[in-house]
């Protein structure tokens, strides 16, 4: 008895002495497995690097570390906090960002058609012959391309628009209002800080004037070429297109209907492949506008079957677009949905909201339930800890477009967006840029260079990077051979980037 | 004629599918009851008259967020918080959240809790000096000329005030010293730093009045009282615990500061027994060394010994991005944990990596029991789930986060993501009288209609206020909640009664 008490004592002060030590050495080991662990999670976390895989990561994260560094303690505002056109123009300078530039980034799976060209190529096509344009009373623009006075309606009257040009005192300031007709860009807060619907119109009326200048088939040839064109200088070797097929014309008013458009697509693109070999291709999801009648979304589905019997390479599945809160929510078109979920694939947009609990936030779950090969955006999926879960486990890839989410008004400072979860996670997650060419960003660079800085964890790190040019690969809409090709392809790149960077290194 | 068309298509497909129709109808109605009984809340089970009682509430909700929906620039949550707060009171759903029992206040600052018209009629007191400087103004009470130094010189407040051409203009510009509020908070507060330069003058500038030992005594029996009123039981009050002084200059140690609210506490309680008392947090700065952080745990140990039960535990305080990471202090609060409870802040900032993000993994580690606005937490799955499995209650101060500039619209406020998960959270206000919001039901009402599911009902509403019971340290929790039922049961009752 006594002895034990005399026993418990010394044990006791033994512990009191060695205990400080032995909780901290627990404590630094709580401490140290947590970030391990969470480390492990991490979407890229499973790459191996190589030896020089780790020395250029090393250069990368000197470069990304210092651009943190110097927000984070000098209190100088973080450029990536404010809304894109905000530092827009600052990007080019970052180091960080003339990386990613020179990265092969796979392919970009989540872009629209119309808004694939940047402004100032647009303005080039405003200078081929014959574009009449009308402008109107409320400020927008609308245009068209004919051999004599357009027929389509205009309230004011068409002209030349290379008669306006030429009679204007300065032309340059003539291109650079026209200019502001095909992009979103603006310097006016107000217009910033504007609530989504009526970011959307803004969005709308941009689209609207793009969509007069590219639906003339001639200048819809440049532009798609020019568009591949930017994109494979942007290191994207791959893109799938959401384009809601429609009738282009001639110059002498007579029409191709809606599949011709498709043929275009299709030519054009291997004649880029022509000149560009390293250059995997395109694939097309059919649209409908989500305000769409029933009936109208049954055409296109067909529209789409005769597709995939046609023009099988080209073909990768069905999509609804536009505005998610205005427009008609999925589950309004479950019956027609359902019946060709066995014929057709789908890439629905979901979830593209702040909203929570809303029918844009729960088109979600029809879009899982509907067997989607992926989600368009997914923003508002953090809030559904259950289908977050099942999509995880169906592996159902997320688009993410980080700047899109901005510019279109879902959130602000861009530490703020979901997807630093889902990478936190290892989600499937592949990140594209929606409609690079209304806001004038680059066709992926952009995003890419605001996820790894703004979005990523701070240790995020070239596997990051890597990951998610894989994943676009691995999600695509590519049969196995092309994917095959694809990996080949971007792993011979991969490897000369890396060199890249090692040459370039902390200069 | 098209309804008909649309309806005979519908048929149509229905009878090709109706089976596969039906199924997914059937799985879609799964999957979102799931993610239901999964929310906060999930756990409750109504009476009958609650059941009643949330028929009107979510009638009244779904009215206002239909409207929203629809027409977004309406909707008031997506703008900065100065500029609806008050707009937010037609709201009859606020009025009902105003008289429902919150339960506790467990996240707020002991200064910060009371409206700049109360720290104006402060000013009228006798004895108060004040020295205009250029941007800024000292205020101390005394009983002759302060010494404290000051550009100008020291007047006496009542003098200058009576002296000025326009009192109430000098009023006017006086209270300005002690809000937040702008008229363009964008231009003002245009990030983080911004607002926590201005937040800390406020401090900077009340505090040396404040610690007038008569004046900080009246302060915090008001600020029971507001609490009271505003619906709340208790609160678990962080205080620096400044030292205070009196007239002739006499100054006072720390200690004797948590005497003092000790023995206001307990007059108060007198006076309204239907209160249920506070606790201490001792929550010093945290830019500081670890010599310092050493002594901060002496005095919080022997506040502890003199008074066990006012002494709920230790936090450390200031903005997480620029002080002190909490790993510097490891060896000082790893060495106190067995003695002191933990009720650190963490992660409350957008940065993902950097050190005050990590903070987060270091009270963790360190056993905390609540974690202070865990505002980057979202971004950690892993620490997430420990939190869950810990029973770690997170201390969520929505208004907070906007005025202090982590999140503009409240709907990318991690919260959502905390309560779809049913993860331990407790609602707070941190600092409401700098921003001129009420002590609690703000906060709440903010959550409920702009945060939460638009499915969230009273469940969520009822879930949070007993959290703020369940996480606190009152020792009688039985005794609290039963009394907090019988008040929460006149309060469905009066809802029911009077039909909103």
């Amino acid at each position: 008895m006594r002895s034990s008490i005399i026993y418990s004592v010394v044990l006791s002060l033994l512990i009191t002495r060695y205990s400080a030590r032995v909780v901290l050495n627990k404590y630094m080991l709580d401490r140290t497995q947590f970030l391990e662990e969470e480390d492990n999670l991490q979407l890229g976390s499973s790459l191996q690097l190589t030896e020089e895989e780790n020395e250029a990561n090393e250069i990368l994260m000197y470069w990304k570390n210092k651009e943190i560094e110097a927000s984070f303690k000098n209190s100088t505002p973080f450029q990536l906090s404010k809304h894109f056109f905000k530092y827009k123009n600052e990007i080019a300078k970052s180091k960080v960002y003339q990386i990613i530039k020179k990265m092969p980034k796979g392919g970009a799976l989540h872009i629209h058609a119309s808004m694939m060209l940047d402004a100032d190529s647009l303005l080039e096509l405003t200078y081929e012959d014959h574009l009449y344009a009308c402008y109107m009373d409320d400020g927008s623009l609308k245009l068209h391309f004919s051999d004599a006075v357009p027929l389509v309606l205009c309230p004011v009257n068409w002209k030349l628009l290379k008669d306006l040009r030429d009679a204007s005192d300065d032309v340059e300031q003539f291109d650079a209002e026209l200019r502001k007709h095909f992009s979103l860009y603006t310097e006016n807060d107000e217009l910033l800080n504007a609530d989504i619907n009526e970011t959307w119109e803004r969005f709308h009326k941009v689209y609207r004037t793009i969509k007069n200048l590219i639906t003339y088939r001639p200048v819809r040839e440049k532009y798609f070429y020019k568009a591949l064109q930017n994109f494979y200088n942007d290191n994207v070797m791959y893109v799938e297109i959401r384009s809601g097929l429609h009738d282009i014309y001639e110059l002498d008013g007579t029409t191709h209907d809606a599949l011709y458009l498709a043929e275009l697509y299709e030519r054009i693109t291997k004649r880029f492949i022509d000149e560009h070999p390293d250059f995997i291709g395109i694939k097309l999801i059919l649209t409908s506008g989500r305000w769409s009648s029933i009936e109208k979304v049954r055409d296109t589905i067909n529209m789409a079957k005769e597709l995939k019997t046609n023009m099988p390479g080209l073909l990768a599945g069905f999509d609804l677009v536009g505005q998610e809160d205005k427009g008609k929510p999925l589950k309004d078109f479950l019956p027609v949905l359902i019946e060709a979920r066995d014929e057709i694939d789908f890439y629905f947009h979901g979830g593209e909201t702040n909203w929570f609990g809303t029918t844009s936030d729960e088109n979600l779950f029809d879009a899982v339930l509907l067997g989607t090969k992926r989600v368009g955006h997914a923003y508002a999926l953090l809030k559904h800890p259950t289908l977050l879960a099942t999509m995880n486990q169906k592996d159902i890839a997320l688009e993410m477009n980080v700047i899109s989410n901005v510019v279109l008004s879902l959130v602000k400072d861009v530490r703020n967006h979901p997807l630093a979860s889902y990478l936190a996670l290892g989600y499937p997650v592949v990140l594209s840029s929606d409609d690079p060419g209304a806001w004038d960003a680059d066709p992926l660079s952009h995003d890419f260079y605001v996820t790894f800085v703004g979005v990523a964890s701070v240790h995020a790190d070239i596997r990051t990077l890597k990951q998610l040019a894989l994943n676009s690969i691995r999600y695509s809409a590519l049969d196995e051979d092309r994917k095959k090709r694809f990996y080949d392809i971007f792993n011979e790149k991969w490897t000369i980037f890396v060199k890249k960077i090692i040459e370039g290194g902390l200069n | 004629m098209w309804p008909t068309l649309v309806y005979f298509l519908l048929a149509i497909s229905c009878a090709v599918s109706i089976d596969e129709y039906e199924n997914v109808i059937n799985e879609r109605h799964d999957l979102l009851q799931r993610e239901l009984d999964m929310m906060l809340g999930n756990e409750i089970t109504f009476s009958d008259s609650e059941i009643k009682a949330n028929e009107i509430v979510m009638h009244l909700k779904a009215k206002e967020l239909d409207r929203a929906y629809r027409s977004p620039y309406a909707y008031n949550f997506t703008r900065h918080f100065f500029e609806y707060k008050d707009a937010v009171k037609q709201s009859p759903l606020y009025e009902i959240i105003k008289k429902m029992p919150k339960g506790a206040i467990l996240h707020a600052h002991d200064v910060g809790l009371l409206s700049p018209d109360y720290v104006l009629n402060m000013t009228y007191w006798d004895n108060l000096y004040v020295c205009f400087e250029e941007d800024n103004m000292q205020l101390i009470f005394s009983d002759k000329t302060p010494k404290v130094t000051c550009g100008t010189q020291w007047q006496l407040l009542r003098d200058a005030r009576y002296t000025s051409i326009d009192v109430e203009e000098f009023d006017a510009e006086l209270r300005k010293h002690f809000t937040l509020l702008v008229d363009e908070p964008h231009e003002v507060y245009f990030d983080v730093n911004s607002a926590w330069n201005r937040f800390q003058q406020y401090f900077i500038t009340t505090g040396p009045m404040f610690c007038y030992k008569l004046a900080w005594e009246q302060y915090f029996y008001d600020t029971l009282k507001a609490v009271r009123e505003d619906n709340v039981m208790y609160i678990e009050i962080r205080s620096t615990l400044p030292p205070l002084y009196d007239l002739n200059g006499e100054v006072y140690d720390s200690i004797a500061t948590a005497e003092s609210y000790k023995k206001v506490v307990d007059q108060f309680v007198k006076d309204y027994p239907d209160f249920y008392g506070a606790k201490l947090i001792y929550a010093p700065m945290r830019l500081v060394d670890a010599a310092t952080v050493k002594e901060y745990i002496k005095i919080a140990k022997e506040i502890k010994r003199r008074m066990p039960d006012f002494f709920a535990g230790f936090d450390l305080v200031g903005q997480e991005d620029l002080g002190t990471p909490t790993k510097e202090f490891l060896s000082e609060l790893v060495a106190a944990k067995d003695e002191l409870d933990y009720f650190f802040h963490a992660g409350e900032t957008n940065w993902n990596g950097m050190s005050s993000d990590e903070n987060l993994f270091d009270v963790i580690a360190l056993e905390t029991r609540r974690i202070g606005h865990a505002f980057a937490l979202v971004k950690h799955p892993l620490l997430l789930e420990e939190v869950k499995k810990r029973g770690i209650a997170l201390e969520v101060n929505v208004i907070s986060n906007v005025v202090l500039k982590l999140v503009g619209d409240v709907r990318n406020h991690p919260l959502a993501t905390f309560l779809a998960q049913n993860v331990p959270v407790v609602l707070s206000s941190d600092d409401p009288g700098v921003w001129e919001a009420d002590p609690l039901s703000h906060d709440f009402f903010i959550t409920f209609m702009g945060v939460a599911s638009r499915h969230a009902d009273l469940k969520l509403l009822k879930q949070l206020a007993l959290n703020s019971l369940y996480f606190s340290t009152i020792k009688d929790k039985d005794r609290v909640v039963h009394e907090f039922e019988i008040r929460w049961t006149k309060f469905i009752d009066s809802l029911v009664r009077d039909k909103w």
